[in-house]
């Protein structure tokens, strides 16, 4: 060999060349994993937004009920305009709400959800019945808890008001504490509960200390867990809110979209 | 450690028992102790360890006159620590739910101290088929008690193997209480000291 591989030449050659060999292997690895990431994905989307709704999924083939009961649909935020076309499951949101030219910057004083940037358009999941009627909407929703961006699915009743049923499929909160966010006795308090009172207002509520026995608007915050609970309240504030799903629920109660 | 006095088959076996990574050497007991809870997060652990361990082994002992001293550890980590990303990406594929279970515990293979240590003790003196053959060896070693604490925890803990019901606890209408510190890591200090002892007892008596 020409270069002795204990000179200075000699181990730049090798550690680049190593490196190089390295990620070559991971990124064959995820290349070649690529496709079924994305079946699995969309899949994972198609039964959150189906628990969401509160289908009974036991038994039944999840994406042929997706493909039955769901109509998805892209909103725009500021007019409430929905389009629902083919290219409605490809719409990736994470990429929508960092890409400047489709997303808002937000105020400090607007962002209750601490999420920076807004995307121009979410996508919404209208769920009917057997009978064609309309049973629930699914909306995403989004916001910063302690540690990290807790994601998940509000199932509104048609009135618009009631909740359905909720599901937060991911976050990074503390494990062990923040887990309560998957545990069904604690989503199931959402069922039935408003979001709005009587002027209009987003009135929902985690409430430290436990919810009044007979309280529409408030659930259960967690101990140990404040700043989680605060997190969910003031997405759900938030998206519910004037820089959220106003505009589409306004659309939606005239049954234009 | 010299190659040509021992055969390969001491070599495959030793680790085994008579000279065991976890319970001789004492590497690796992090893992072990966070994964033996249920036989399933074991055996997967071990598929994993031994994956991983086999193929880092093979590398640097293939390229072993090539590594420049001076950098030879790092080299050693590189290797492991792509292995180990490619492992936990085939897994997170193939076995989501379990991937989640074992969390970080897959990533932390990369700190191993058996698979730093073997590939620094032995695959960087020996060719790569022998360094095959010891990779397997620890590697078995180390899923013989990872699965042995297992077998014990998950039986005494929750009644099952594998998740199969065994002992019918009294949560489901039967008639073992389980023990419920088995569930918990710290049993598996007790099991790995039981068996580090039982193993050195054996040892002794075997001259």
């Amino acid at each position: 060999m020409a270069i002795k591989k204990d000179s200075f030449v000699g181990t730049m050659i090798f550690t680049v060349t190593l490196c190089l060999l390295c990620s070559f292997m991971i990124t064959g690895t995820a290349e070649v994993l690529k496709e079924r990431k994305l079946v699995k994905k969309r899949d994972e989307l198609m039964r959150n937004v189906l628990i969401a709704a509160d289908v009974d999924l036991s038994g039944q083939d999840f994406r042929a009920l997706f493909k039955k009961d769901v109509k998805p649909l892209l909103v725009s935020i500021d007019t409430g305009e929905a389009v629902s076309d083919a290219t409605v499951m490809d719409f990736d949101p994470r990429m929508a709400s960092i890409n400047p030219e489709t997303s808002i910057k937000l105020e400090k004083k607007q962002d209750k959800a601490k999420i920076k940037t807004r995307a121009n358009q979410v996508r919404v999941f209208k769920v009917f019945n057997d009978s064609g009627e309309l049973t629930s909407v699914v909306l995403p929703i989004y916001g910063k808890g302690l540690w990290s961006m807790v994601y998940g699915f509000v199932a509104l009743k048609p009135d618009l008001n009631t909740i359905e049923n909720v599901v937060f499929y991911e976050h990074g909160e503390t494990p062990g504490i923040g887990d309560f966010l998957n545990d069904a006795e604690w989503t199931n308090q959402w069922h039935n509960k408003q979001i709005f009172d009587d002027k209009g207002k987003v009135a929902f509520k985690v409430v430290k200390g436990g919810a009044k026995e007979g309280d529409i608007h408030g659930i259960d915050a967690v101990s140990g867990a404040t700043m989680t609970g605060r997190g969910v309240q003031r997405s759900i504030q938030f998206w519910f809110g004037s820089e959220g799903f106003e505009a589409f629920f306004k659309k939606l109660k005239a049954s234009e979209v | 450690m010299s190659t040509q006095s021992i055969s390969t088959r001491e070599m495959l076996t030793g680790p085994i028992f008579a000279n065991n990574p976890v319970a001789m050497q004492v590497l690796g007991v992090c893992s072990a102790l966070a994964v033996s809870n249920s036989m399933q997060t074991a055996l997967v652990m071990t598929l994993a360890v031994t994956f991983v361990l086999v193929f880092s082994n093979l590398i640097i002992s293939s390229i072993r006159s090539l590594i420049p001293n001076s950098v030879r550890i790092i080299a050693q980590m590189t290797v492991i620590a792509s292995l180990v990303i490619v492992v936990d990406m085939v897994l997170q594929d193939v076995a989501y739910e379990l991937s989640r279970q074992l969390s970080v515990f897959v990533g932390l293979i990369i700190t191993n101290c058996i698979i730093m240590g073997r590939a620094e003790a032995f695959a960087m003196k020996n060719p790569p088929h022998l360094a095959v053959v010891d990779a397997v060896g620890n590697a078995l070693g180390y899923g013989v008690i990872l699965l042995g604490v297992a077998f014990v925890r998950e039986l005494l803990g929750s009644g099952t193997l594998f998740g199969h019901e065994i002992l019918k606890t009294v949560e489901n209408g039967g008639w073992y209480l389980a023990n419920e510190m088995f569930k918990l890591p710290p049993s598996a200090f007790f099991l790995i000291g039981l068996m580090i002892w039982s193993i050195n007892v054996i040892q002794r008596k075997r001259g």
